[in-house]
């Protein structure tokens, strides 16, 4: 360093050291605070669609039209072992259409023919409605319309289906458009490994 | 039975028979009483009244039925038998975090290669090759966000919000650049933010837009700064993060994105062909944040290095009206190395050389 320090120079240094004490002071309060990793998922309990009591109400689908990726990033995936394994599923049947010969409603309720429906255990041939069926949601098929989660609860459902985010397909927006969308703020940030938690789902109380 | 009991019992006329129809499967079952002769037609006719009952359920009020949710019915792997096993429910996983950390590396090792090549090697044709590869990793592979522009929105909310949860790498990703401005000026801004990279590369014939409303426009960026930590810090139902809404670039990036927007990017493109990076000199918010940074820095873009040679050619060739009276504007200075480029005397092609002797 040959050339003079200037009192330019030094101002400048002395400022740029408090600019830079007050970036680590920041730092150090953002990282204090800050979680590993979060990511976006719904919360089943705020949800219109997979909450319980709100019930009679049409799907709301916003998770469906407000996602930025093309086919939605939130899907309905069944909880198996809360599921009530119906022979006549709410979900899976538009309980409202004609009965068929089989005695079962004649038509579909999801509009991508996502869930798929086959009798499980020891199946009796001689009187399907007395079987157990297992209801599996196709992935790829499905785009979260939350029809059927919907349906899954009181009074035909146990509530097994919810609306969850799946994060091969979600773009981790910054602020999810979904959640800018959500009436009831369902969509929140929560550390990684809770967002992996199968979803608890309480009656609602109030 | 009293559990099967307790469920079925009737809140309504109507309703005492649906939850029994689907109950049928559970409660029969765990009263051993299989193979009854003679169910099909009841079960037809719980049936028929049950769409009786749903054409007519909106009509009654919804939450008049008091339910709790009989979750324990739900039967199990040992109750179903026949060797059934209960499926996972897939989860495909997050991203690793570890591969989040690489991006902050990388982000900081592209601002480190960014200073290098324009400060030290003074080469606009590596600087292009940086631009065209953070434009890959940063805009379409990590589909634009590992985004210092947007994570003012979370740092200004964290701020804030107690509450709110910021991830490390954001924060991380706030800092970086504005540390790197305080020593060596918009580094990250040139070569490697890929919002800037995209209008860098589809500049085609730079207009001068006159002094005067470069620097009224200029002041745009920091209304857009204002407004958007405003409506970043407001309650979580009113919350938008507006920068993020209105990127005008990641759709992209992502391929995928609403009309209007994929719109306006195209719009900011058509224009940045013509005018010089319109969005990060006259909207991006970090650009004012980082502008006010390289007032403290200590080297930045340097035109005529140890002789005053006062042809011009730099002045011309920087598209963003970054050389005021022969001087490199640090806070304007967009790291493209074009100038170098021009001129004659500092050029590392080989032709220039002789151009410099002749000159000199």
């Amino acid at each position: 360093m040959s050339e003079p320090v200037t009192r330019r120079d030094l101002l400048h240094q002395v400022v740029r050291g408090g600019v830079l004490a007050t970036f680590g002071g920041g730092a150090i309060f953002l990282v204090q605070k800050a979680h590993g990793q979060v990511v976006w998922q719904v919360d089943a309990s705020r949800c219109i669609n997979s909450r319980l009591g709100d019930t009679g109400a049409e799907a709301c689908k916003l998770c469906t039209t407000e996602c930025v990726v093309a086919l939605s990033a939130v899907r309905a995936v069944n909880e198996y072992s809360k599921c009530g394994r119906c022979n006549i599923c709410p979900a899976y049947f538009n309980i409202t259409s004609a009965v068929d010969a089989q005695g079962l409603p004649s038509e579909k309720l999801c509009p991508r023919d996502a869930i798929a429906r086959k009798p499980i255990g020891k199946a009796d041939p001689e009187d399907p409605a007395n079987n157990f069926y297992e209801y599996s949601i196709d992935e790829e098929k499905c785009d979260g319309c939350g029809k059927c989660v919907m349906k899954c609860k009181e009074p035909l459902g146990l509530g097994s289906i919810v609306l969850r985010v799946r994060y091969d397909k979600c773009e981790d927006c910054n602020r999810c458009a979904i959640s800018r969308a959500c009436p009831k703020d369902a969509l929140i940030q929560v550390p990684v490994e809770q967002a992996l938690r199968p979803p608890e789902l309480h009656p609602r109380t109030e | 039975m009293m559990r099967a009991r307790e469920f079925v019992q009737p809140p309504g006329v109507g309703q005492a028979i649906l939850p029994a129809d689907t109950l049928s499967s559970v409660s029969r079952r765990q009263m051993e009483s299989r193979r009854q002769p003679g169910l099909a037609a009841p079960q037809r006719l719980l049936l028929l009244l049950l769409s009786l009952f749903l054409a007519f359920a909106p009509t009654l009020p919804a939450q008049s039925i008091p339910y709790s949710r009989p979750v324990e019915t739900a039967p199990q792997a040992e109750t179903i038998g026949g060797g059934y096993k209960t499926p996972a429910v897939q989860k495909p996983l997050p991203r690793d975090a570890y591969l989040q950390m690489l991006d902050v590396l990388l982000l900081a090792a592209a601002m480190g290669i960014s200073v290098w090549l324009v400060i030290k090697r003074r080469s606009r044709k590596w600087a292009v090759a940086l631009t065209i590869g953070s434009l890959a990793y940063f805009g379409f592979y990590r589909e634009g966000c590992v985004c210092p522009i947007g994570s003012i929105q979370n740092v200004a909310l964290a701020l804030t919000d107690r509450t709110y949860a910021i991830p490390m790498v954001v924060t991380a990703t706030f800092f970086l650049p504005l540390v790197i401005a305080l020593f060596f000026g918009r580094a990250f801004c040139g070569g490697v933010c890929a919002l800037g990279a995209i209008q860098e590369l589809v500049l085609l014939k730079p207009v001068r837009v006159p002094p005067r409303l470069d620097r009224a426009l200029g002041l745009l960026k920091y209304v857009y700064l204002g407004l958007a930590i405003f409506l970043a810090i407001k309650p979580a139902l009113g919350r938008d993060f507006l920068i993020c809404r209105f990127d005008p670039f990641v759709g992209f990036f992502r391929r995928t994105g609403a009309p209007h927007m994929l719109l306006l990017g195209g719009g900011f493109l058509l224009l940045g062909m013509f005018v010089g990076r319109p969005y990060c000199r006259y909207l991006c918010p970090y650009g004012g944040l980082l502008a006010w940074c390289t007032r403290l820095a200590r080297r930045g873009v340097t035109i005529t290095p140890d002789k005053e040679l006062d042809c011009g050619l730099c002045a011309e060739a920087c598209p963003y009206g970054a050389i005021e009276h022969m001087r490199a504007v640090r806070k304007d200075c967009l790291y493209c190395a074009r100038c170098y480029a021009s001129c004659p005397r500092d050029g590392e092609l080989a032709h220039t050389k002789a151009e410099l002797v002749h000159l000199s």
